[in-house]
């Protein structure tokens, strides 16, 4: 039987839905690597830690997740900026293999955090005022999967103003360049790597508050956000966000479409397979210049 | 009485572990053109970048404009009035030739500057005005180190310290860029301190002097004296 093409629409939609919110994922995880070299194999459980704070915060105050991220923005700032000068600080510089251990670590300690404190199964939060559908006939349209999409979409379009329009902005893509010419022009480049790791750790707490308003929390969820987003960066090729949303939508469609069509399991695999096709052909990324 | 605004006391210094300078001692005064000369390897980029903070000071002090700065970071020499002109330009790339010239004027006190700073830097430099717009990477390589030299020049320096500018360019190009340091100097009042693989040029646009050789100074005088000095023509081929 073939599929109806309402339910295709739907599940495209839903994918772009998702795909939005990848790409707030990614562009924390992207901004860190490109600005200071640093691979964050953690980003993916810094998420997963926001969703549990939010699971928390939202049950105990009877509120919906998307306002929790007034607590998890600024809380998952400070908490970047202390595992930057904890933890990262004394390995930039270092090999690539030190860096990756560390990362990884402050992943696996995450996670064995969550499962110790919440077990392995999946949580949901109760209250939601976002819960709700918008019937419009072929397709109906989860209010929390559009606020959330709106949302991500705004606040990466913030950050590129940001990097674009702004002197720190500038700055950052000086250091992201060289960063020993950019301290020559006056640019404290700790500072700027200081303030680039917080803001990618506080973006995971805005994209678990979202995550939240229709997602579960489980121990395991930060790899495969973590695992996802390196494929939506790798395609996109680092540098433009334009490129980043894109390749972001086109991993969220390709992963709604196999879960309506062929089954949620695949759809797990399925942008990784897509992903080692688009390198045999175009090893730069889809978007990115050779 | 030279008027010294920065002064090199005996530097050793390095990269890790390793000493490139031993014992440096060099002085440039107010409103000069210092020429540092000298084969490759002899330790001129490596005095440059330690004057510009980015080497490892084992010993000797560094003193500009009265105040001893061994232990100011980078970042905040520029703010002091020294900027480096790295050598191979240190261009960002993939920024516009405007974007490049605003991080020139990135410190506080140079960005309140800005708008007299880019005209400044306009009228030494018409060709950047017309690109202005433009990805940096996609210069000529003069047209880069008029960039390099021009974001320097925002930061409005008291010294310019410039790493062989003339490397890599045709020599019209050359002999265009050291009628600009000259400019500099006397128009625009710039103290420079340049090094320079062009012996001849650097001489005859300076005022004075020093010869490197194994990260010591070997030789130093008055620029005019110097060109006719036997040992610098026979080591350098001047003819």
């Amino acid at each position: 039987m073939l599929p109806s093409p309402g339910l295709i629409f739907q599940s495209v939609l839903d994918g772009v839905f998702l795909g939005f919110l990848y790409s707030l994922i990614a562009l924390g995880l992207s901004l860190v690597f490109g600005v200071m070299g640093i691979i964050n194999f953690a980003h993916g459980d810094f998420i997963m830690l926001g969703s549990y704070l939010v699971w928390i915060l939202a049950n105990g105050l009877r509120s919906d997740p998307s306002f929790m991220s007034l607590a998890t923005v600024p809380l998952f700032f400070v908490i970047g900026a202390a595992i930057y000068m904890t933890i990262i600080r004394p390995v930039l510089g270092k090999e690539p293999l030190i860096q990756i251990a560390v990362t990884v670590g402050i992943g696996y300690v995450l996670q064995n955090f969550a499962l110790m404190m919440f077990r392995a199964e999946p949580r949901a939060v109760q209250t939601t005022y976002l819960n709700l559908y918008l019937n419009l006939g072929v397709v109906s349209i989860h209010l929390a999967k559009l606020i959330s999409a709106f949302l991500s979409l705004l606040i990466v379009l913030g950050v590129h103003y940001l990097l674009t329009k702004t002197w720190v902005g500038l700055a950052i893509r000086a250091t992201a360049y060289d960063r020993e010419v950019a301290s020559l022009m006056g640019i404290n480049v700790g500072k700027i790597f200081l303030l680039v790791f917080s803001l990618g750790i506080g973006l995971t707490g805005l994209a678990a508050s979202l995550w939240m308003t229709f997602g579960q929390a489980d121990p395991y969820i930060g790899s495969s956000f973590g695992l996802l987003t390196w494929v939506i960066i790798a395609l996109g090729g680092l540098g433009g966000v334009s490129g980043l949303i894109a390749s972001s939508l086109i991993v969220g469609i390709i992963q709604s479409l196999t879960m309506t069509l062929v089954s949620p399991t695949v759809s797990l695999a399925i942008p990784y397979v897509v992903f080692i096709m688009v390198l045999w052909f175009r090893p730069q990324g889809l978007f990115g210049k050779v | 009485m030279r008027n010294t605004l920065l002064e090199l006391k005996d530097i050793e210094a390095g990269y890790g572990v390793f000493r490139v300078l031993h014992g440096v001692s060099l002085e440039v005064g107010k409103g000069e053109i210092v020429a540092l000369v000298g084969p490759n390897g002899a330790g001129k980029t490596t005095t440059l970048k330690t004057i510009a903070g980015l080497t490892n000071l084992f010993k000797g002090e560094i003193v500009f404009d009265g105040l001893r700065i061994n232990d100011v970071p980078p970042h905040n020499r520029i703010r002091k009035g020294l900027a480096l002109v790295p050598e191979g330009r240190g261009i960002f790339a993939p920024l516009t030739v405007l974007e490049n010239l605003y991080l020139g004027a990135y410190h506080e006190e140079a960005r309140q500057k800005l708008n007299d700073s880019l005209e400044m830097v306009f009228t030494i430099f018409p060709r950047l005005k017309e690109r202005k717009n433009q990805i940096a990477g996609t210069l000529s390589g003069g047209e880069s180190q008029m960039l390099a030299i021009g974001r320097a020049l925002m930061s409005r320096p008291k010294i310019l310290l410039l790493d062989e500018p003339s490397l890599g360019l045709a020599p019209k190009v050359v002999s265009e860029l050291f009628e600009i340091f000259k400019r500099l100097n006397d128009e625009w009042k710039v103290t420079l301190l340049l090094v320079e693989q062009h012996v001849k040029n650097s001489l005859e646009i300076s005022h004075r002097a020093y010869v490197m050789e194994s990260g010591k100074i070997v030789l130093e005088g008055e620029s005019s004296v110097l060109i006719d000095d036997e040992r610098l023509r026979k080591a350098y081929l001047i003819i």
